[in-house]
């Protein structure tokens, strides 16, 4: 199978990879081995205070609405960060006090939504809060099963059924200004985040529950539609083993499914993320990058891989592979022709590309404009 | 009668107080504990969880072998919840000597422990994880004990004789009248409030740290900190206790306990002024690994969960300044007779195995000096839970037809798990995936087992011990915690802590997937979540 581009990694930096480079008409294939950071991001893109227009339009026409104002967005336990580039259902506020009274509206033995650490949150910024946990038969079934509770069962069900919890938040209303509701909403329908908006009289805020996250699985949803829209082939559940390599060229790839239909093309861009979507693995001695063997930056004695302090800038997490300034990847310290680095894998080393999302964004934007401005593109 | 006043106060939280407390209670003593962290935090919670069967230290200590034998059939009638009868095997490896074998199987029958040789073949169908080019094995009576859940039941027993316990309270200084220890002074560690409580006789139990504990009374214990590390392993790879037939050594006891597997451990003297702060080293991981694949090979391939060490209370044998003399038995100083100073013992040295035997003698002290006359009665009278020796008939007669989840609570609850409250099945929805924990169950050690915190609750309920070490189950437990205080602002902080305790277990083996799963786990506290 002969490709023009193929993709390693069918997360956020892969897809936009992929999405990119079907809109300038190239064949491409995305190699994903199943779930990645967008199952646990947080709704927030770019932390960087310039956003780039085309990430803004490229999410926009896979129908990812996102906005932008100076400020401060509510973190799912009751605190506060700076304001970024965001999805729609993400509010941001000029000041973390952003009403008056509010009413935080749960589910009856919802424990992955945290309730009272938002209102322990809110009411240091001054504000008042109640907390109502809503108890609807329509969720009965899902505290059958002890462990069925979870964000994404229920988003299921309220893809279904938000209009009820839209009726019965209107009942509840007292004089509150502002309501809260976890991010539950719109796992299928991208309009429910809105409507709900529109139906209920005050302002209505989402807060984030823990994972798996239901506006990061949307965006993953539409970015896959969009890209296989275009003409992309997404290889789901298939894993990248190794490469057919000389003199620094990429020639195939060879994958657990596909056994010797190797996949052949002119460029590649491995996406395969940090070390918990293993595009980086590490053993006692050294973190490797499994698929290419390409250098890995790191300290050579694993005592200092770590800080002992959990929440400190760990030395591991700004471990990434080494690349030239065009994006390719060192092997043996020369750079792989017809390969380029992009997202996580690159490690958190490079402040300039902003945050996790920002970074696979930016990342993969570069890499593609180089992959087409090359003469025989 | 003034509310500080009680006929006996025992200092020490671990398994040696909480023991000694209920066999205080259970002689009628008006008792009080004093913990300066929670329960189980030294020695106690951190070995193997082995239930000695004795043979271990049949050739080289026959007394605490006889000791381990006797005490190991009692807790198995009186701590059923708390242990498993896995058995246990004594291997020799072609690397070492098959002569030792003999030596060890007359050792054992002389100490009163049935050590049965076995054909290497059966050693290898009985347990298949072990290493399958073995020359020899003993089969002997080894088992586990989960020493969180043995502790915890102690002291709830003792809570129902009346005994009153402060965790998270210091002794600050002692009460002295002339040659008399009158009581203690305390400080409460969360909240700063400081106590005085009276009692004519006061019990220092605290493991290593009761040298610091006499010498705040004026008086001189000399003590040996020996660090112990271990490793826990991700899988239960083998279903008896393996250890190996040889002058025990370094990494030379792998026990399977709950979900897991626990190998150990190293032995080195550190100075005093660290064993608050343990760490385990690199060259110990490496050792542990090494020498614990050449008894089950398995466990090279196998994840490792987390690391720990702990400190063990050594004692010389007494008044020999210069240590040469350093007994693993069992040590009980009257410090009157000793040092001429009234109402003061001290209880050390022994081991996990040996707490009631240690409870028993340090009780008898006491009531000698308060010229009480009762009998113990702490070898023959169940731990609450172990009524019933069987979980699975436990669960039935709770529930009829019991889930996984429900199976799971009486096997770490025994017949206590009738208390958990189900009448809601939103009781029953799980906290913990990994180790199956409910919200009931969760409330229940935080009404009746003085959990305060996060890592108070792992030690209770075994949240967050599983293979996940706690990712999203703490984060839950930290609502229900924070409803139960009514403090919000508190329970960030112990959440924070609790992943800082986490990593301190998981840092000397982050690679691999621990590693994976402390990137996601940072990445989710701080980015998703917002800590």
């Amino acid at each position: 199978m002969k490709f023009h581009t193929v993709i390693i990694g069918g997360g956020l930096a892969g897809l936009v990879s992929g999405i990119s480079l079907q809109k300038a008409g190239k064949s491409t294939a995305i190699i994903s081995n199943g779930q990645n950071a967008l199952h646990f991001f947080s709704g927030s893109f770019e932390t960087l205070e310039e956003v780039p227009q085309r990430m803004v339009d490229l999410l926009e026409e896979a129908g990812i609405r996102t906005h932008y104002q100076p400020g401060v967005r509510l973190m799912p336990l009751g605190t506060f960060r700076p304001a970024a580039l965001s999805l729609e259902d993400i509010s941001l506020f000029p000041t973390p006090r952003f009403g008056k009274k509010v009413l935080i509206v749960t589910f009856r033995g919802y424990h992955d939504f945290f309730s009272s650490f938002l209102a322990e949150g809110l009411e240091k910024q001054g504000m008042t809060c109640r907390i109502h946990p809503l108890d609807l038969p329509q969720l009965e079934w899902l505290e059958q099963s002890p462990s069925e509770m979870r964000s994404v069962q229920i988003a299921r069900t309220m893809d279904r059924i938000w209009e009820v919890v839209v009726q019965e938040v209107r009942i509840l209303l007292k004089d509150e200004d502002t309501v809260v509701l976890p991010q539950v909403f719109g796992l299928q329908d991208t309009s429910v985040p809105g409507r709900i908006r529109q139906g209920i009289p005050a302002q209505v805020v989402f807060a984030g529950t823990l994972p798996p996250s239901v506006p990061g699985i949307r965006t993953q949803m539409l970015l896959k539609r969009r890209y296989e829209l275009l003409g992309g082939t997404y290889l789901m559940g298939d894993e990248a083993t190794t490469a057919h390599v000389h003199d620094g060229v990429v020639h195939s790839i060879v994958t657990k499914n596909l056994d010797s239909h190797f996949l052949e093309a002119d460029h590649f861009i491995l996406a395969s993320g940090g070390f918990f979507s293993k595009g980086l693995k590490s053993n006692p001695f050294r973190i490797h990058e499994p698929v290419f063997g390409l250098d890995v930056e790191q300290a050579p004695d694993r005592n200092d891989w770590y800080h002992p302090e959990f929440m400190s800038d760990q030395p591991y997490l700004s471990y990434g592979v080494k690349t030239d300034a065009g994006l390719h990847p060192l092997q043996a310290g020369a750079p792989m022709k017809n390969l380029y680095a992009v997202g996580s894998i690159l490690g958190g080393t490079r402040p300039e590309m902003g945050s996790a999302a920002g970074l696979a964004i930016r990342s993969a934007l570069t890499a593609v404009d180089q992959i087409l401005n090359q003469p025989n593109a | 009668m003034n509310h500080n006043e009680f006929d006996v106060i025992i200092i020490g939280g671990g398994i040696t107080g909480a023991g000694t407390q209920r066999d205080c209670a259970m002689r009628g003593l008006r008792t009080l504990l004093i913990e300066r962290s929670d329960i189980a935090t030294g020695a106690t919670g951190r070995n193997h969880g082995l239930l000695h069967s004795g043979a271990r230290y049949a050739v080289n200590d026959p007394e605490s072998a006889e000791e381990c034998i006797k005490e190991n059939m009692i807790l198995r009638r009186i701590a059923s919840h708390c242990v498993e009868e896995t058995d246990g095997l004594f291997i020799t490896l072609p690397e070492d000597d098959l002569g030792y074998q003999q030596t060890f199987v007359e050792a054992c029958r002389k100490a009163g422990i049935r050590a049965e040789i076995i054909d290497p073949d059966l050693a290898r169908r009985l347990e298949p994880s072990v290493n399958p080019d073995l020359i020899g094995a003993v089969r002997v009576p080894d088992g586990s004990v989960d020493p969180f859940r043995l502790c915890a039941a102690n002291m709830l027993d003792a809570k129902l004789h009346g005994g009153q316990v402060r965790l998270h309270t210091e002794v600050t200084g002692f009460i002295r009248e002339g040659d008399t220890i009158r009581g203690v002074h305390t400080r409460n560690r969360t909240t700063g409030e400081e106590a005085d409580y009276y009692a004519p006789v006061t019990v220092n139990a605290c493991g290593i740290w009761g040298q610091h504990i006499a010498e705040l009374a004026g008086v001189r214990i000399g003590m040996y900190p020996a660090k112990g590390a271990l490793l826990v392993f991700a899988h239960r790879v083998n279903n008896r206790v393996i250890n190996r037939c040889r002058k025990p050594s370094n990494a030379d006891i792998l026990v399977p306990g709950d979900t897991v597997c626990i190998i150990g451990t190293t032995s080195t003297r550190i100075p005093f002024e660290e064993c608050d702060h343990v760490a385990v080293t690199p060259d110990e991981v490496t050792l542990l690994i090494t020498e614990g694949a050449k008894m089950a090979p398995a466990l090279s391939s196998t994840r490792i969960l987390r690391a720990y060490a702990g400190v063990r209370p050594l004692v010389s044998a007494d008044n020999d300044p210069t240590g040469r003399n350093i007994s693993r038995g069992i040590v009980c100083l009257d410090h009157e007779i000793r040092d001429g100073l009234k109402g003061f013992v001290t209880i050390t040295g022994g081991k996990l195995m040996t707490y009631r035997l240690m409870a028993e003698i340090a009780t008898d002290t006491v009531c000698r000096k308060l010229q009480v006359n009762k009998t113990c009665q702490t070898a023959d009278t169940p731990l609450p839970g172990s009524e019933e020796r069987s979980y699975e008939a436990v669960a039935q007669k709770i529930w009829e037809t019991p889930s996984m989840a429900q199976k799971a609570a009486a096997a770490r609850l025994g017949t206590r798990a009738s208390s958990i409250q189900t009448h809601d099945r939103l009781d029953e929805a799980l906290i913990c995936e990994c180790e199956e924990v409910s919200v009931g169950e969760v409330n229940a050690a935080i009404e009746r087992l003085d959990a305060s915190t996060l890592t108070d609750l792992r030690r209770r309920t075994r949240i967050g011990m599983g293979t996940c070490q706690g990712e999203f189950c703490a984060c839950r437990a930290a609502g229900l915690l924070a409803k139960a205080h009514g403090c919000v602002e508190k329970e960030r902080d112990d959440l924070a802590n609790f992943l800082q305790e986490r990593w301190k277990g998981n840092f000397p083996i982050g690679w691999g997937d621990t590693l994976r799963e402390a990137e996601y786990t940072q990445w989710v506290y701080k980015h998703v979540l917002g800590l």
